[in-house]
């Protein structure tokens, strides 16, 4: 083809300019920033009113931002009990700290749980063949599938048969086991394939490179494997944690009937009936109670993110 | 240092034989290459050896002693992959001292180990890295020394040079060697590069489809190829493999090939009286060949076109048809300028030329050595 030809063929813009990899990556970057900035603006903007109401005489609701009077009066009052100035004592603070601690129990159970289950059945689900390994792989994603509301009354028939037979001794103890592992149970199925996709990454030589270094399965398993999928480890147990931090229903329905509070519960009374609630208050409750959703987030959002892109490094 | 021996050995995956009734013996303290295209069971083989595999029947000695059931690591050997499969959270320093943790030595002792091997494989000053700050030739050696920490009495390298680029492929290849003879090691090498397995190898097994093709030096190997499969594997270009036809009229045997006749050299001839093949294949090797002007004497000599040239530096590939759509290589030297479609004689000497049965695919010299009573 001569030159004039082609010359003529790029006036018309029949030759492709650019090559699909040099679109500049800065106009990328620029676009899905806005465009993600856009979509986490109400969110974000609904956190910020509820931490800024925590501290204000009134609920914000946006212009209102810079007539309120700040002070940390709200905080004072949630911590002695009082959910209106004018109330009486509802609790005490060491009653708080006894709700936050049950909470913390809780998630930390689910997160133990959780993580110890999956990360040993991922493993087998990754390396072991084992029949009906495949029917047990998709029975868990349908497992995963049912939400933990439609379970809740077998469950709940489960706890009240089994309640007969624990003295009352060891009553309370037996109420957070069963809120944990049951609670447990809805984040495993999906912890389990989150597991299951990290060791699959890990290249088979690495573990034959153990075994014949001359490690059990065992030790190549806890020392080698382990190490290279703490990223997933970290990632289902932020999950689970969050889970159990911040479950409404299992701990009301196993907790709450047996007098335990935790913080959803303890807000959810606070809020009561939301007309009459004095909602500055009940900011401070919400503030306290996402604290550790925000505080996780910010530390282990980079593990996070590689557990959700399948654990391929950007 | 141990002979690894294996007798009657087969692994099966399902419905595939990867490796196929294999009796083979890889002598004590040499340097021993599993050569064969992908899919021929040799990393299957060097695995079952490892005893990451289980063999489906036979067994497996070192020396002695059966390891057929011993788990890898009661084997006490060596391993290293292609893809090196270092620990990546480990630095080169724990992921050479791992294996002897792992014996229980007490500090002191795993430090002097590691210093040791790191210094025969000069990596000392790599040793506070981790993997994935290190070259591809740099994690080789760490594997490497990994794999040596432990004194093994077997090392085995799965295509350990694939994964580096092809000058230092040639460094490396050397050193590897070196390495082997300097410890007196029994290693097995596993490799699809012919140029490899002629390289380093005190003994080379060809394999294809789980079976063994042919054990031998690279020498044997090379100009006495047991199949036509090693003959055409083996060699860069491969062995040019002709059909021709036995024609016997009375006492005298002559061969024709590509419209070509020769008679077969003393040994064939004995061979080949003593048989009733009619159709036979014959192989030569391109570096045989003479491109002449003119027949000579009682070589082969087959009328050819030149099709196209390839000057290497070297050396020229010369591609040729013969018999209208046959094509053979030929080595020529540098300074032998051909046109595409000028006539020529493709002309090798008797003595060069290699006999297959066509039926079985063995070299029937081989054949002939093999069914003499042991």
């Amino acid at each position: 083809m001569s030159y004039k030809v082609l010359r003529i063929l790029r006036r018309r813009r029949y030759v492709m300019r650019y090559d699909v990899e040099t679109i500049p990556a800065r106009k990328i970057n620029i676009t899905l920033g806005v465009a993600v900035g856009l979509a986490t603006l109400p969110v974000v903007a609904i956190y910020v009113l509820l931490t800024l109401s925590s501290f204000a005489d009134r609920m914000l609701s946006g212009p209102d931002i810079l007539e309120a009077d700040y002070s940390i009066e709200n905080w004072r009052l949630f911590f002695q009990g009082k959910l209106d100035p004018a109330a009486t004592s509802l609790y005490s603070f060491k009653e708080l700290i006894m709700i936050i601690l049950n909470t913390l129990i809780v998630a930390a159970g689910v997160t133990v749980i959780v993580v110890l289950v999956s990360v040993m059945a991922g493993y087998a689900f990754s390396r072991m063949k084992f029949p009906g390994r495949r029917e047990l792989m998709e029975f868990l994603l349908l497992l995963h599938a049912f939400p933990g509301v439609a379970l809740i009354i077998a469950v709940y028939a489960i706890y009240v048969w089994s309640l007969k037979g624990i003295p009352s001794d060891i009553l309370v103890p037996y109420r957070f086991t069963y809120t944990i592992f049951a609670r447990a149970a809805l984040e495993i199925p999906l912890s389990i394939w989150l597991m299951k996709g990290f060791f699959d990454k890990i290249p088979w030589e690495v573990e034959w490179s153990a075994l014949v270094d001359g490690a059990s399965r065992f030790k190549t398993w806890f020392s080698i494997l382990l190490p290279q999928v703490k990223p997933g480890i970290a990632a289902i147990a932020v999950f689970a944690f969050l889970a159990g931090w911040e479950d409404l229903i299992y701990v009301h329905v196993f907790l709450y009937t047996g007098g335990i509070k935790t913080l959803a519960t303890l807000i959810e009374e606070v809020i009561g009936n939301i007309e009459t609630a004095y909602l500055p208050i009940a900011a401070a409750a919400g503030t306290l109670y996402l604290l550790p959703t925000i505080i996780f987030f910010i530390f282990t959002q980079r593990f996070l993110l590689e557990a959700l892109t399948g654990g391929v490094k950007g | 240092m141990v002979e690894v021996r294996l007798e009657k050995v087969s692994k099966i995956f399902g419905r595939v034989r990867a490796v196929d009734n294999v009796t083979v013996t890889f002598p004590e303290s040499r340097f021993s290459v599993m050569l064969g295209p992908s899919g021929s069971g040799k990393s299957t083989t060097l695995y079952l050896v490892a005893g990451i595999y289980k063999p489906t029947n036979g067994s497996i000695y070192f020396g002695d002693k059966d390891v057929t059931n011993l788990p890898p690591k009661d084997r006490n050997v060596g391993l290293v992959f292609q893809n090196y499969a270092l620990y990546p959270h480990m630095s080169v320093y724990e992921n050479i001292a791992f294996p002897l943790r792992l014996q229980k030595l007490d500090e002191s002792t795993i430090a002097t180990k590691v210093n040791e091997v790191a210094k025969l494989l000069r990596i000392e000053e790599l040793l506070d890295r981790y993997p994935s700050q290190l070259s591809g030739g740099q994690q080789q050696r760490v594997a490497l020394a990994r794999a040596l920490a432990k004194e093994p009495s077997v090392l085995l390298l799965d295509e350990p040079l694939s994964n580096l680029d092809a000058l230092l492929r040639l460094t490396i290849r050397a050193e590897l060697k070196k390495l082997q003879q300097k410890l007196g090691i029994t290693a097995i090498h596993v490799t699809h590069d012919q140029a490899e397995a002629l390289s380093m190898a005190d003994v080379i097994i060809v394999m294809d489809q789980g079976r063994v093709e042919q054990v031998g030096t690279p020498h044997e190997v090379y100009y006495k190829p047991r199949s036509l499969f090693v003959a055409g594997f083996i060699g860069s270009p491969p062995a040019n493999i002709l059909s021709g036809r036995i024609e016997r009229i009375k006492d005298a045997l002559v061969i024709e090939v590509a419209g070509a006749r020769f008679e077969p050299s003393e040994d064939h001839l004995a061979v080949l009286r003593e048989s009733n093949l009619e159709d036979i294949v014959i192989a030569f090797r391109p570096e045989h060949v003479l491109l002449v002007d003119e027949p000579i004497g009682r070589n082969l000599n087959v009328e050819a076109e030149v099709y196209v040239t390839e000057p290497l530096g070297k050396e020229t590939i010369v591609t040729l048809v013969v018999a209208g759509n046959l094509m053979i290589k030929a080595v020529a030297s540098p300074d032998y300028s051909l046109r595409s479609g000028e006539k020529v004689y493709v002309s090798v000497p008797r003595n060069k030329i290699m006999l297959f049965d066509p039926a079985t695919g063995l070299n029937i010299l081989h054949i002939a050595g093999e069914s003499e009573p042991a």
